[in-house]
């Protein structure tokens, strides 16, 4: 197994655990989806189902990893399927046990009424709007600095290219389009991820009603961790395709355990960046404290816990019911020509080359 | 400022947003000049239709204590500070006034219970001074 594949490999376990701790680090009145009152955060059903789902998603984790070693040999050079099926079949695997507990806690809250006369709130705070907070803005300048330097190596080293340089899809003739790929892919994931960041820094704040300001102050601090953390992953994915680049341009000659160097930038960027998610969704789990008022039950408009779809909410963006994480609003048409427009691009370029066999 | 509406509740939506801001305004949360959130904003905040938020600014408006610019959104216009209401305005309170009283006594509050509940609520909206006690409150 090259190291090549080894790192490609590593996302299994990676995601492994970061599902596994995930749904379990929301607010108190939030179980697997599911919006529940203060009183019953600590169910029966809901420890039952928690208990569950650790062992559950733990076992596939350890399923995935083994059929992954199993498969060690199958897949060859770039292709390296096992890694992608094995991924989306844990992936799946997880959002079925999310699924499962989801439905185990809303027949219990469904029966037994846990919202049966209650008085359900929604709170906004102003300040979110008239102080907003800032953007982190210095911190995209280390991927700034990776595109620059790509740009710069690029272009002094264009003119001493190959006349046909490898890819790895075979070999193509030399122009500034194949050339400089690398480069446009980097702007490509600088100007998309740091454009959804600023749009959640427009978004709505997940505001607890029972304490409001202080879930706000939480929400800004985690935000900006989880900001900063985001974009020193950009600068890392940036450092990764700059460093593809360099092989591509036949600059560097990486081969054996020296392949990891490659891909471990965006490797060790996500792992942080899952962590610092998991971190901020855990700090947010203390800010419930005694209750006036409930949240809203805005379950119906959350399909199995996960996906968000409402009409009447103007919002494009909200958070996710679990960890420290964003979803779009399905119910919005501007969410799905933003999801179009974010998916445009690579399946073009797909496309493109499937069409013409490059 | 905090907003808290009950969207499934027996009051419409819209006033419910307008009692939150004179509450607001009358406690000095929000003073005269201070700016809110633009309709839009404050609708995606709220998970609610922003045409609701315009008709409760638009209503605001009509009762002088918002103006509303293209550049600088909606802004406290009038506040306690700003001098004696508009004529007419005590007239229409009152007889709103006698209404909620009168629910008060009908379900059998004394005086002395509606009296005190009154003046708790009033000094509520008094700012507080470095001491903890609200200012003009008698002590």
């Amino acid at each position: 197994m090259s190291a090549a594949v080894l790192a490609a490999d590593a996302f299994v376990p990676l995601f492994g655990v970061y599902q596994c701790v995930a749904p379990l680090v929301s607010r108190r009145t939030l179980r697997f989806g599911v919006r529940v009152p203060l009183e019953y955060a600590e169910a029966p059903v809901i420890c039952r189902e928690r208990r569950g789902y650790v062992w559950r998603s733990a076992l596939i984790a350890v399923c995935a990893i083994t059929v992954l070693i199993a498969l060690a040999d199958a897949g060859d050079g770039s292709w390296r399927w096992p890694s992608r099926v094995v991924l989306v079949a844990e992936v799946v695997a997880d959002a079925g046990c999310f699924w499962w507990a989801h439905r185990r806690i809303s027949q219990v809250k469904s029966a037994e009424g846990w919202y049966a006369g209650r008085r359900q709130t929604v709170v906004a705070d102003t300040s979110w709007r008239t102080e907003p907070p800032a953007f982190p803005v210095g911190w995209l300048l280390p991927a700034v600095t990776v595109i620059v330097s790509t740009v710069i190596v690029g272009v002094l080293r264009y003119p001493h290219l190959p006349a046909l340089p490898s890819q790895g899809w075979g070999r193509v003739d030399r122009s500034p389009l194949t050339a400089f790929g690398v480069v446009v892919g980097q702007v490509y994931v600088t100007a998309v991820w740091s454009g959804l960041l600023a749009l959640v820094y427009r978004s709505r704040p997940d505001l607890d009603t029972a304490d409001p300001v202080a879930s706000l102050r939480g929400y800004r601090k985690a935000l900006g961790t989880f900001a900063r953390a985001a974009l020193v992953l950009l600068a890392c994915i940036d450092l990764t395709l700059l460093l593809a680049a360099l092989q591509r341009w036949q600059l560097v000659h990486l081969s054996g355990a020296a392949e990891l160097l490659v891909v471990a930038p965006a490797a060790l960027g996500l792992a942080a960046c899952l962590f610092a998610a998991v971190h901020a969704g855990a700090s947010r789990a203390g800010f419930t404290v005694g209750m006036v008022a409930s949240d809203r039950d805005d379950d119906r408009f959350w399909k199995a816990g996960l996906v968000y779809v409402n009409r009447d909410d103007p919002a494009v963006f909200v958070c996710a019911r679990f960890s420290f994480a964003w979803t779009v609003n399905f119910g919005n048409p501007t969410a799905w020509l933003l999801v179009a427009g974010f998916l445009a691009p690579p399946t073009s370029l797909v496309i493109i080359r499937l069409a013409t066999g490059a | 400022m905090l907003l808290s509406i009950e969207p499934d509740g027996p009051v419409p939506i819209y006033l419910q947003i307008r009692d939150r801001i004179i509450e607001a305004i009358a406690s000095f949360e929000a003073p005269v000049g201070s700016g809110l959130p633009s309709t839009r904003q404050l609708a995606v905040d709220l998970g609610i239709n922003f045409h609701t938020v315009n008709k409760a600014y638009d209503l605001l408006r009509q009762e002088g204590l918002l103006r509303i610019g293209r550049k600088a959104g909606a802004v406290v216009q009038r506040d306690a500070t700003s001098g004696p209401p508009s004529p007419g305005f005590e007239e229409d309170w009152a007889s709103r006034l006698r209404t909620v009283l009168a629910e008060a006594a009908a379900q059998g509050l004394s005086a002395e219970q509606i009296v005190e509940r009154c003046q708790d609520i009033v000094v509520g909206f008094l700012p507080v001074t470095s001491d903890g006690s609200a200012v003009g409150e008698a002590s």
